[in-house]
């Protein structure tokens, strides 16, 4: 290694190999961060630091001339900083030169995601790299490595299907009614019983532009702190089906023993209706809403059981895609360390493209 | 009209055709790609071939002197330019490039067709006037503009399909929502419904010598009364957006098979071959 040159490595733990327990005791807050920065960047010999803390990561990147000193000093600056006790040497991993280049431009491409895809992780990376870009902390190694896997990330996103359908419930009933509907901000919605999943999907959907809920259950009272928490409006049992005649999605997990809605009583619903489609969710066990119901036109109606098969599908596909995801970012890659490369006068390309893993 | 120029003009219409073969292909692999920017590349690949589609008509009609339509040929040619056309204005204006792997197939079948066929005979011109070239080119105009309609019907059933059977394939994501569909479909089906029924009007105002030709109207009226229907129940609201999806591509398929032999029946929609 010579003067100029410097090696951009990292580590950190991650949700792979620690558990949340042991994770959240390393997690920094924001308002940390700037300090926590300063201190690493001193305590692991470091000239340019850049830390990222979120609930499934604690990761540290740097660009250093002492990389020994880093991985063995990390576990350190954990244990000093948050005052605990656990040694977290043998959960950390320590990656430098071009597996840690490797590494950053799959973080924020989310394909070493816990939910592979998520685009949640991308702007975490942005912040982290922002808060250590605002105090100075961050030169030329860092820059660049930074903001080249911002746009490696990019290209993963456009040129690959690796973000694309959703893996819970709650977003691919949003997902689907996107796919029905287009704009969700005209959309009536009515949630019927009181169920935890029915209630997380009718956020979700209020998160993608649904202007209110209406919220009916046996127990008015129930109803009506339901609607508050959402925002909506309480409807009392016998007044659903009236009101129904408005609505454009039904959100249904009662805990009824038989059909809440048949196909007879939507047939007689339907006629009262403008021809507007209907988007039926039934996320009741024992179901709620008569399957037959999906054979009448206009009306689309998923239980349970399809919802989580897709989400499922989802997943699966995304997973496949870590190869192609894998082969976009090669380039990416290559760019940086040919940089990298010139940067040190080309002494260091054959160092820095070895890299160092350790566990 | 000499050979050579024949030969010439057709030359475009039949790069444009492998154009349009290519842009087939290209749409089908863009709707199961899953890459956001396939898509684009249809669009361009068909205006490409429009603008080769464009230049025959163009050197067709300088050497006949007449709008391109006096024979069977020129008439398959214009139909299906105007399908493009339709989609090349309806593609960006409703954010509907997709469009272009269900329009490509079709103008390229109905291109080939008129190139393989020995359909293309000069024929002496009639000297009408405007009201007939205005009352064809409405008429073939109209029936482009359905055809782009029962096209957005197809993808709204395709889509419906995997929507109600839970099965949602690559085209799934690639396909624009089912609401978009309907609203591109039924405001397309009521302007190619108007421009048709311009075009048939007009065919009242121009003068002709012999009996009428019964065929060719037996047939428009048979095509005005089926729309006609589909959009009055279509704004009563009494058909289910399927329903309305699939009529309006039975009333195209209706369309495109009798097209051809209709206009080889009819006497007074088939000029005097010269020589």
């Amino acid at each position: 290694m010579n003067s100029m040159g410097a090696h951009v490595i990292c580590g950190g733990l991650t949700f792979e190999g620690v558990p949340v327990e042991l994770r959240e005791k390393v997690a920094f807050r924001d308002a940390q961060l700037p300090d926590a920065l300063a201190q690493m960047k001193k305590m692991l010999g470091l000239r340019e630091a850049v830390l990222v803390s979120t609930c499934n990561r604690v990761e540290y990147f740097g660009a250093t001339t002492q990389p020994d000193r880093a991985a063995s000093a990390w576990p350190d600056f954990l244990r000093q900083f948050h005052a605990v006790t656990e040694d977290f040497s043998a959960l950390s991993f320590q990656l430098r030169g071009m597996p840690c280049v490797e590494h950053l431009y799959s973080v924020a491409s989310g394909l070493k995601s816990m939910v592979v895809g998520e685009t949640e992780v991308l702007g975490q990376l942005k912040d982290a790299y922002d808060v250590a870009h605002t105090h100075g902390q961050t030169g030329k190694w860092l820059n660049r490595l930074f903001q080249s896997s911002f746009a490696a990330a990019k290209s993963v996103r456009t040129r690959t299907a690796i973000t694309r359908g959703h893996v819970s419930v709650g977003s691919v009933s949003v997902e689907l009614a996107a796919k029905i509907f287009g704009d969700l901000r005209g959309c009536r919605v009515m949630v019927l019983g009181a169920g935890e999943t029915s209630e997380r999907t009718a956020r979700s959907l209020l998160r993608h532009g649904v202007p209110s809920i209406l919220v009916a259950n046996r127990t008015f009272d129930r109803a009506g702190a339901i609607a508050s928490e959402l925002g909506g409006e309480a409807v009392r049992w016998e007044e659903w089906e009236d009101r129904a005649v408005d609505v454009d999605i039904m959100i249904s997990s009662t805990s009824a023993p038989h059909y809440v809605l048949t196909q007879e009583k939507l047939e007689a619903l339907l006629r009262r209706r403008e021809r507007r489609p209907l988007f039926l969710i039934d996320l009741a066990v024992p179901r709620d809403f008569e399957p037959s119901i999906n054979l009448l036109d206009d009306v689309f109606l998923y239980d349970i059981d399809d919802l989580q098969s897709i989400a499922q599908t989802h997943l699966r596909e995304r997973q496949t895609e870590i190869t192609r995801s894998m082969e976009i970012l090669k380039p990416h890659v290559e760019r940086y360390m040919e940089w990298a490369g010139r940067q040190t006068g080309g002494s260091d390309a054959d160092d820095l493209s070895r890299g160092l893993v350790s566990a | 009209m000499r050979l050579t120029s024949r030969v010439h003009d057709r030359l475009w219409l039949f790069l444009a055709t492998l154009g349009y073969l290519a842009s087939a292909g290209w749409g089908l692999y863009a709707l199961g790609s899953q890459r956001p920017l396939a898509n684009r590349w249809t669009f361009l690949l068909i205006g490409a071939a429009f603008a080769m589609h464009t230049l025959f008509l163009h050197q067709r009609g300088e050497a006949i002197g007449h709008c391109p339509i006096t024979n069977l040929f020129e008439t398959l040619a214009f139909f299906s330019w105007s399908l493009v056309l339709t989609y090349l204005v309806v593609g960006p204006a409703y954010r509907m490039s997709i469009l272009g792997a269900f329009t490509a197939p079709v103008v390229f079948l109905i291109n080939f067709f008129a190139l393989a066929a020995p359909i293309d005979l000069p024929s002496t011109l009639p000297h009408l006037g405007w009201p007939l070239e205005l009352h064809a080119t409405l008429s073939l105009l109209g029936l482009g503009v359905l055809g782009v309609a029962a096209l957005a019907g197809v993808a709204y059933l395709i889509q419906e399909r995997q929507l109600k059977r839970h099965v949602l394939t690559s085209w799934f994501y690639t396909l624009p929502n089912v609401g978009r569909l309907e609203l591109v479909q039924q405001r397309v089906l009521v302007w190619g419904f108007l421009i048709f029924s311009a075009g048939a009007f007009l065919g009242f105002f121009i003068p002709h010598h012999g009996p009428d030709d019964w065929v060719k109207i037996a047939w428009s009226a048979v095509v005005w009364c089926l729309y006609a229907a589909l959009v009055v129940v279509l704004a009563l609201g009494r058909l289910s957006h399927k329903k309305t999806a699939l009529l309006s591509v039975a009333g195209y398929v209706f369309i495109l098979l009798t097209f051809w032999g209709i206009n080889s029946l009819s006497e007074a929609h088939v000029f005097p071959h010269e020589g």
